[in-house]
């Protein structure tokens, strides 16, 4: 929690800061908005998190939420699958990728960034090949199972604003993450993992089953973001649906305090660095004289500043625990 | 010894870090020709007072006189043009270099701004004589032994000129033919007129070698000895300022009735595939690998427990065979092993005591996989107070802590799960005298509760005082294996370098 | 050609003769300097003397859409009625995309390319490369600064001032309007964009007059928006919407350039309660547009005939490799107009619409006949 307060910090000046420079900042419709895309991105990234927490990468989240995100019109309207079909095929499909990527990584002693970078171009591929191209969308229909994308939940005695549906979601991935980290062996384990492999080896740790189980979380939650975000945006396009998400997820985690070493970060932290990169968006749109243009630069420059703050911060705690301990 | 006027003095030197005092007043006086060991217990303030003299750091108080004269060093570039270099424990070699080229990092010899190479060679040639050093100039310092490059840090260190070398632990990755090279080489500096300073742990060596001694405890200077009033007791009195290393020999019980634990039958290695190792543990048996580094005892230890893959054969644990390259299942079946690279397979620096000591034991007492905190806090709090980790914050990263409390750590981790075998590798290097003899009164009160006991252990001394039995390896072989009563220093130390066949001297 | 092949050095003889070889196969003259236009105009003289007969056509998109499906019906269709072999390529990756694509056709030696220039501006380069190898003719987003024979489209600053009628009917007493598109870079994009606003400002066109997007901009009754783009980013095109109507209590309206644009207008709407309050103006005929249409949440859109730009350009490629020069426009435009679709002729439209896809079920397997690769890939659609 303590290493969350610097990103913390960050977000609430974005967000005083927007919302003195546009008066619609706070309004209902655009916080719904915000929360609706922090849920969504936050969490691509939380899933990312474990990956990168054993001081591994994973590049084909984009790949993975592309082939849901197609692949769940596609079941529905093309092949005419229920809904419960449709979500426990996907999930299947996404477990598998986890763990066949996570395999390849941990048994196959494989790079982690070229297995995941094959991933997300073949992931493409199919889902392109799959669909010939073509646009997959509800067409209007199956507005109960888009519920969890787009649906709101009201507030007893609010008017105007009410919680988006993936919030949802997150919430409940977000308290899974942190107890599993937390309060668990394996999540303990994980973290040992990161922080140094031999040494976990030479603990008895399973190191390569917690590899894999890393990498498997990760493609569940990418394949189950792809699920909420075409039933978010209605339809999704083979070529680029999905198209950088994976760095956006991992810009999120390291804004978060994950290190790419592995071993560290919290999952408040992840959700807080996908809140940051989500309001930057916004506050370019919402701003009258930030140009539109300018998106990636502000957010890579913000990226830049979180990740030196954070640094910093962290060689001036270090350097101060030493001079203590030459005290004793 | 005709003596001397001192070509390097200290006087009062003082330094504190963060208010408290490393160093308070210390006297010391180094004379050419003369090899003076400087001892003393982790946190004693040795490595502060060599950093001072070598212009590494500024003292606070106090002065260093250099033939006579006032002098402060503004940098490690002040300190080298005034004849004093200092080899580091971890070695600062340029791993894509050859040795000539290390020797004459940053000022190579050169002609009309080309390196001159020959020269430079011809040269090199000459100071690496100097230190015994039989290789090519253009050797790769990357395949170099440990042992090879502290000699290139030491030509390196006279071909600029040294007149005082000072050596931080220069002993403590090598072996015993190593040592003793380097030992042969720092007498034959010192007839030189080469003024040498000698930092160890490793009293033997003080004995060998030492013209003096100089203990320094809790930065302070605490006795000095001549070479006539050298002894080992002594030594170890006043660094540890008690005498905690009695030989515990006598009390222990003969483990020859006791059960067979572990058996390891046919095993061949990765590194020694032509050798067969066969040997046998009972319950509460401690056994010493004996043997010269390389000899393959590592691979023995990381072979049962699985980090290695078995070419062959296999190891039976109390009448169950123990799965080959797996880890884990070792841990499961109640193996433990300590490796020799703390740093790097033995802790996570960065996490606290309490996630080092408690990785194995949490998932033994977990409950559908979830730690149970309180049980977790308990049980690392006992074990510090225990093994008597200092300090006793069981939430400070283990990284801050001193080489034989994180060693502690690491003992803490397997410890608390009553391993059945107990595996170590090198236990006490790099650790001081007083922490060494509770580590190893820990390994016996784990023996004493029916482990077997299997350590890898470079100093024969050590050896003798720890183990029942002992096992000497030699070119991936076992070479021969005797009971503690009947080895000497001498028979082990025979035995690992010319093996079991007769050898007329 | 001997003498020069004695002086030069190994390496720029290599050249040459690569050159030499790519003339004499082409053309069967030696080679001159001459300019790309010079070129087309050599092409279309040498089909006139020695016709191909059945040449071989490359249509080229500039990225992956199902307008771009329709459009390959066409082509396909002009296969089957003119007997030539037409293959469809849609780069996925943009313009360094469709530039491998290009040079890929021409390493085949094709006859004859259409494509839709994603950025005319800065591919002149290519395209004078593709015009010096092959015929050359545009659609779709014209380069008329390059060689190109012909272009066949619509005019889209004429789509866009369709567009701006459909919003003045939208907002009779004026109002707020955001324009929303994939990318600026392309040329449709910033037609259709000066069609609109000169229409909505009631002013004459003006080919110098450019409009920064990032500006918004008021005249009379009517304030013009910044234009926000979203890369064809569907999750950024929708939100981009949302933040618009955050950042604008007032808007009224909001147009979308590209096909998916007024599909996520919609979708922002519904979800943020805005349908009806905020009008809809779009382009293409993306089936939730046309159905926006007919609920009313949709004013109208302008639609191109994607079917006439595949089907017209390669039977205008397929003439000139046959050695009919007189089939080539005066003026070189061949003009596609748009149609402006509304309440009262969405149905007749959509039932056109869906007669030219089952029409192509036969060109599906003609094309497999003719080993035609686009033909396979419709017929696989068919299923």
């Amino acid at each position: 929690m303590k290493k969350s307060i610097g990103i913390a910090i960050i977000l609430l000046a974005i967000v005083i800061a927007t919302a003195i420079l546009s008066p619609n900042f706070l309004s209902a419709y655009n916080l719904e908005n915000l929360l609706r895309r922090t849920a969504l991105f936050g969490i691509l990234s939380i899933g990312v998190g474990f990956v990168i927490l054993t001081a591994g990468i994973d590049l084909s989240i984009g790949g993975v939420v592309c082939l849901a995100g197609i692949l769940t019109p596609y079941l529905l309207t093309q092949m005419g699958w229920t809904p419960t079909e449709t979500i426990g095929a996907i999930l299947l499909m996404s477990l598998a990728i986890g763990i066949l990527q996570g395999s390849l990584v941990a048994y196959g002693r494989i790079q982690p960034f070229l297995v995941t970078l094959c991933g997300l171009l073949i992931f493409r591929g199919v889902a392109r090949g799959i669909t010939m191209d073509q646009t997959q969308g509800f067409q209007g229909k199956f507005a109960g199972i888009r519920w969890i994308g787009n649906g709101r939940i009201p507030l007893p005695g609010v008017d105007g604003f009410a919680i988006p549906a993936p919030v949802l979601s997150l919430v409940i991935i977000a308290v899974l993450a942190m107890v599993f980290l937390n309060r668990t062996v394996w999540g303990r384990w994980m973290k040992a993992v990161g922080r140094s492999p031999n040494a976990a080896r030479y603990s008895g740790v399973p190191v390569a089953r917690l590899q894999i189980l890393a990498y498997t979380i990760c493609s569940l939650l990418a394949g189950f973001g792809g699920l909420l975000f075409v039933c978010d945006v209605g339809s999704a396009q083979p070529s680029d649906f999905g198209n950088f998400y994976e760095l956006y997820a991992i810009a999120a985690a390291v804004l978060g305090g994950y290190r790419l070493s592995g071993g560290e970060g919290s999952v408040v932290g992840v959700v807080i660095g996908a809140a940051v990169m989500q309001v930057l968006r916004n506050a370019i749109v919402l701003v009258p004289w930030l140009p539109d243009t300018a998106e990636f630069a502000v957010i890579g420059l913000v990226i830049l500043i979180g990740v030196l703050s954070d640094e910093l911060l962290r060689r001036f705690a270090a350097s101060r625990a030493r001079t203590q301990a030459k005290g004793v | 010894m005709t003596v001397a006027p001192p070509i390097l003095q200290c006087r009062g030197l003082g330094k504190r870090f963060a208010g408290v005092h490393a160093l308070r007043g210390v006297d010391l006086d180094i004379r050419s020709g003369e090899v003076v060991a400087v001892v003393g217990a982790n946190g004693a303030g040795k490595s502060t007072l060599m950093k001072i003299l070598a212009g590494v750091l500024p003292q606070d108080s106090g002065e260093v006189l250099l033939a006579g004269n006032p002098i402060r060093f503004a940098g490690v570039r002040d300190a080298v043009r005034a004849g004093i270099a200092l080899v580091h424990q971890e070695l600062h070699l340029a791993d894509n270099v050859d040795v000539a080229g290390n020797i004459f990092l940053g000022r190579e010899p050169h002609r009309f701004g080309f390196l001159d190479r020959q020269a430079m060679h011809s040269q090199a040639r000459e100071w690496m004589s100097r230190v015994g050093l039989e290789l090519s100039p253009s050797t790769d310092v990357s395949t170099l032994s440990i042992g090879h490059r502290q000699m290139v840090e030491i030509a390196k260190a006279l071909s600029l000129r040294a007149k005082v070398l000072i050596l931080d632990e220069p002993t403590s990755s090598l072996s015993m033919g190593e040592t003793t090279r380097l030992l042969a080489l720092i007498r034959a500096l010192a007839e030189q007129g080469v003024a040498v300073v000698y930092i160890t742990h490793r009293l033997n060596e003080v004995l060998l070698c030492a013209d003096r001694a100089v203990v320094l405890r809790d930065g302070a200077r605490v006795a000095e000895f001549s070479r006539e009033q050298l002894t080992r007791e002594r030594l170890v009195h006043a660094m540890v300022g008690t005498i905690h290393e009695q030989h515990a020999r006598g009390d222990r019980e003969s483990r020859s009735g006791s059960t067979t634990r572990l058996l390891v039958r046919d095993l061949k290695t990765q590194a020694h595939p032509e050798a067969t190792i066969d040997f046998s543990i009972r319950r509460g048996e401690i056994v010493g690998l004996a043997g010269l580094v390389g000899s393959g005892r590592t691979e023995i230890l990381q072979s049962i427990f699985g980090i290695d893959k078995r070419i062959a054969g296999e190891v039976v644990l109390d009448g169950r065979l123990v799965a080959s390259n797996d880890p884990a299942a070792a841990a499961q079946r109640g193996i433990a092993m300590v490796p020799e690279d703390r740093q790097r397979d033995g802790l996570m620096l960065e996490d606290s005591v309490r996630l080092n000591a408690s990785i194995i034991r949490i998932s033994r007492e977990s409950v559908f996989g979830f730690i149970r905190g309180g049980l977790e806090r308990a049980g690392v709090a006992r074990m510090v107070g225990l093994m008597r980790i200092h300090p006793a914050t069981p939430e400070r990263p283990v990284g801050l802590f001193s080489g034989g409390n994180q060693q502690k750590v690491v003992l803490a981790k397997w410890l608390s799960t009553e391993p059945s075998v107990l595996l170590l590798d090198e236990p006490s290097r790099g650790v001081d005298v007083g922490a060494r003899a509770e580590i190893h009164s820990l390994i016996r009160q784990a023996s004493d509760r029916g482990a077997a006991v299997l350590c890898a252990i470079s100093d024969t001394e050590e050896l003798l005082l720890l183990c029942d039995r002992i096992i000497v390896m030699r070119m991936g072989r076992i070479e021969g294996e005797m009971d503690v009563a009947e080895a000497t220093e001498e028979s082990i130390t025979r035995l690992a370098i010319v093996g079991s066949v007769e050898f007329a001297a | 050609m001997q003498r020069n092949l004695a002086t030069a050095t190994r390496m720029s003889t290599a050249i040459l003769v690569v050159f030499g070889f790519i003339s004499l196969t082409s053309c069967g003259e030696p080679a001159v300097e001459l300019s790309p236009k010079q070129r087309q105009a050599q092409f279309v003289q040498n089909y006139a003397k020695n016709p191909i007969v059945k040449p071989r056509l490359a249509f080229v998109t500039n990225g992956i859409a199902d307008f771009w499906v329709i459009a390959q019906r066409g082509a396909e269709q002009a296969a089957i009625d003119t007997g030539a072999t037409v293959t469809v390529h849609m780069p996925a990756e943009g313009i360094a995309d469709q530039k491998r694509i290009l040079e890929d056709l021409l390493a085949q030696n094709i006859n004859a390319i259409a494509v839709s220039a994603i950025d005319p501006a800065n591919q002149l380069d290519v395209l004078d490369q593709v015009a010096t190898r092959t015929l050359l003719v545009t659609h779709d987003s014209d380069a008329p600064a390059s060689a190109r024979l012909a272009y066949v489209g619509l005019d889209n600053y004429d789509a866009g001032r369709a567009a701006g009628k459909l919003v003045k009917a939208a907002l009779p007493n004026g109002g707020e309007i955001a324009i929303f598109v994939g990318r600026m870079e392309q040329d449709n994009a910033r037609r259709r964009r000066q069609g609109l606003m000169d229409e909505i400002f009631d002013r004459s066109r003006d080919e110098n007059r450019v409009e920064d997007p990032n500006q918004s901009l008021t005249i009379g009754k009517f304030t013009v928006l910044n234009t926000l783009t979203d890369q064809f980013d569907r999750a950024k095109a929708k939100a981009n919407v949302e933040d618009m109507i955050s950042a604008n209590p007032n808007l009224g309206c909001v147009v979308g350039l590209f096909t998916y644009n007024p599909v996520l207008a919609l979708e922002a709407l519904r979800s943020g309660g805005k349908i009806g309050q905020i009008k809809v103006v779009g382009f293409d005929e993306a089936p939730e547009t046309l159905a926006g249409i007919r609920d009313g949440s949709v004013q109208g859109t302008v639609v191109q005939d994607p079917y006439n730009y595949g089907y017209r350009s390669m039977q205008l490629l397929n003439a000139v490799c046959l050695g009919k020069p007189d089939a080539l426009p005066k003026g070189g435009f061949i003009d596609i107009p748009a149609v402006t679709v509304t309440k009262d002729n969405v149905d007749a439209f959509e039932a056109d619409l869906k007669k030219k896809l089952a029409g192509n079920k036969a060109a599906a397997n003609a094309g497999n006949q003719t080993g035609n690769q686009a033909g396979n890939q419709a017929g696989n659609l068919a299923k």
